[in-house]
């Protein structure tokens, strides 16, 4: 197992009062699954997404990515964990408005200490990956949203990590454009790579080959998705 | 990430600010560049001093009435002291043996007429023969005074060319009379322009024997004498010298001060160096103050910087940036801003006081050090001042932080 979560909560304190706004969470993801976490809002989704991603840690319970404990890491070990084993694609993308594509995607080789040659190297295949071999050198304000999306996508692949996360990540685009992300997320997918999207679109989830359901802080229900809509294939 | 990594970044968000960098560092570039230009300037003038005052004068020293003064109460007692005479300068001419040349002179300041023409405030200076020697003249026209016209009494002067050039312009001055206060004298000489020192001219001036001086003028007073030693090993054995002949003269017992000055360079230079090291003082205490505020403007726009850019650490986190990584980007970020900002101002600094040294009489020479010392100052108030902001962001919450908007 990839992934093995026992009993997790989190609790924010809010002024006086206390939120758990994750209720004891059991969940296990094995390698090369296709999860999409559903939900309304409230309903515990994004803390999970941010457990999952190691950029928060649990009130108590256990998660272990990769059979390492995360629980009581400390900021640099969670960085190190983001690092090499989490990709992250978020809504709204969050490229560096300054910087061009290939460099943007060489980001996290950046932090993970590789050398300049060979995070070119990569961040170039990257983003052949996902189709943007002509489109290196434009910064995101000289992209489309779709084309920014797939260089976040290619960032979140550049470090080989164990997870792509992804957070709503057609949120911010038309249906035909998000229609061409997740095909994206499914050539990577089916290359041997773990993804998981937080959605609270049925079209998007429909992708999935498990749908994970949570409502107030506790996982509903938790069912493989054997009608899986292949992304591309005809409807 | 590495520091070229960081340095790469901070120059892009500098150059994605321009104005708003300038601005900022706006403090520093003035802080930066007056350092500089004083250092450079006191630099230039300690050069410039000790090459006039010891060439000039070196191994030459000066006795007179008074010596050294710098306080009232001591020019007060030294009134009371007698006056030294042309007998005392001929005493010492024979009678210091370690002595080249022994210059007795006078001076005051007058208006010089020739003709309908006339010259206020120049400096008439009763000389022995030897002048040209101490005072550094050179001929440009006739002759310089000599022994005779010195024992002659003779009413003959030797002109500064600033002097010949008001008062005789486009003609020849030699043999000309001028009126110098109530004396005619004939003109035998014009020296070479020196230029100016420190603004004051060097070439207005006119030249009599010392004897013509103290004969003729009323206020004549106190000489001063001026003894070139044979060599500079010998300086210390002259003053020696010319202190026991005078005080032997004047039966001063052993033990009681002299009731005369000596003066060499060496006094000048010191006098000079505690002058200079006063305004030294001062002006880095005011650029100082322009850098601390430089740093203050420097840690307010990088709290705003951190603000804006909260997104982007989000981001860097949620790639696996540690909290030591922002910290480091963004303590360089604030020191490639004030190293900017120092380079602006060295640049700034150097070009003033080359442009001091240009148009003014004023030395201003291009200083290492001062260079130095401007890069290790800007660099200390980025680290110093970018410290705070770099902290913040560093411990920047990444939910939060990616959730800024």
């Amino acid at each position: 197992m990839l992934i093995r979560i026992h009993d997790l909560h989190r609790v924010y304190e809010v002024g006086s009062e206390q939120v758990h706004a994750l209720n004891g969470v059991d969940l296990g993801v094995g390698a090369n699954e296709y999860v999409a976490i559903m939900g309304p809002s409230g309903s515990g989704k994004t803390t999970l997404m941010n457990l999952i991603g190691c950029l928060d840690t649990a009130s108590s319970g256990s998660y272990r990515l990769d059979d390492v404990e995360i629980g009581r890491m400390s900021d640099d070990d969670l960085a190190r964990i983001r690092n090499q084993k989490i990709g992250f694609v978020f809504q709204t993308f969050n490229l560096l408005a300054r910087a061009d594509a290939l460099h943007n995607v060489e980001l996290p080789l950046v932090y993970a200490g590789i050398k300049h040659e060979e995070r070119r190297k990569r961040a170039r295949e990257a983003l052949e990956l996902v189709g943007l071999a002509d489109r290196m050198k434009h910064r995101p304000n000289e992209l489309s949203g779709g084309q920014r999306q797939r260089v976040a996508i290619a960032r979140a692949l550049v470090n080989r990590p164990s997870i792509i996360l992804a957070d709503e990540p057609t949120g911010n685009l038309d249906s035909t454009t998000g229609e061409e992300i997740m095909v994206a997320f499914e050539h990577i997918w089916r290359q041997g790579n773990t993804v998981i999207v937080v959605t609270h679109e049925l079209d998007v989830a429909a992708h999935a080959n498990r749908v994970v359901r949570m409502r107030d802080g506790k996982i509903e229900s938790d069912t493989p998705n054997p009608q899986r809509r292949a992304a591309g294939a005809p409807a | 990430m590495n520091l070229r990594e960081s340095t790469g970044i901070a120059l892009g968000a500098i150059r994605a600010n321009k104005l708003r960098s300038f601005l900022t560092l706006l403090g520093t570039i003035i802080g930066v560049a007056s350092v500089i230009a004083v250092v450079s300037f006191v630099q230039g003038m300690n050069r410039f001093v000790s090459e006039k005052l010891l060439d000039a004068g070196s191994n030459v020293f000066e006795i007179d009435k008074f010596g050294f003064i710098t306080n009232n109460d001591d020019y007060i007692n030294a009134l009371r002291r007698p006056d030294l005479t042309i007998d005392d300068a001929e005493a010492l001419r024979l009678g210091v043996r370690h002595a080249a040349i022994v210059v007795a002179s006078n001076g005051n300041s007058e208006r010089i007429h020739y003709r309908a023409r006339h010259l206020d405030g120049v400096k008439v200076k009763g000389e022995s023969a030897g002048y040209e020697v101490i005072n550094d003249y050179t001929i440009e026209q006739g002759r310089h005074l000599t022994e005779e016209d010195d024992q002659h009494r003779q009413l003959v002067c030797v002109l500064g060319p600033e002097v010949t050039e008001e008062l005789f312009p486009g003609r020849d001055p030699i043999g000309k009379e001028v009126r110098i206060g109530e004396q005619t004298c004939q003109v035998v000489g014009v020296t070479k322009a020196k230029g100016k020192m420190l603004g004051q001219s060097q070439d207005r001036f006119a030249v009599i024997p010392v004897r013509t001086f103290q004969k003729f003028k009323s206020e004549r007073g106190s000489i001063t004498i001026d003894i070139k030693s044979l060599d500079q090993a010998a300086l210390p054995v002259a003053i020696q010298e010319a202190r026991n002949l005078l005080r032997g003269r004047r039966h001063i017992g052993p033990g009681k001060p002299d009731n005369f000055g000596i003066t060499t360079a060496d006094t000048w230079m010191e006098f000079y160096r505690t002058l200079t090291g006063g305004i030294f003082v001062v002006l880095i205490g005011v650029a100082s103050i322009a850098l601390v505020v430089g740093g203050i403007v420097i840690m307010n726009i990088m709290l705003v910087s951190v603000t804006e850019r909260t997104r982007e650490i989000g981001v860097r986190k949620a790639l696996g940036a540690r909290p030591h990584d922002i910290l480091v980007q963004f303590l360089v970020e604030a020191t490639t801003l004030s190293l900017s900002g120092g380079i602006l101002g060295i640049l700034l600094g150097v070009g003033l006081s080359l442009l001091v040294g240009a148009i003014s009489p004023l030395p201003a020479g291009v200083s290492v050090p001062a260079i130095l010392l401007g890069i290790l100052m800007s660099s200390l108030v980025g680290i110093f001042f970018g410290s705070y902001p770099a902290f913040r962001a560093s411990k920047l919450d990444p939910i939060e932080a990616l959730r800024y908007e």
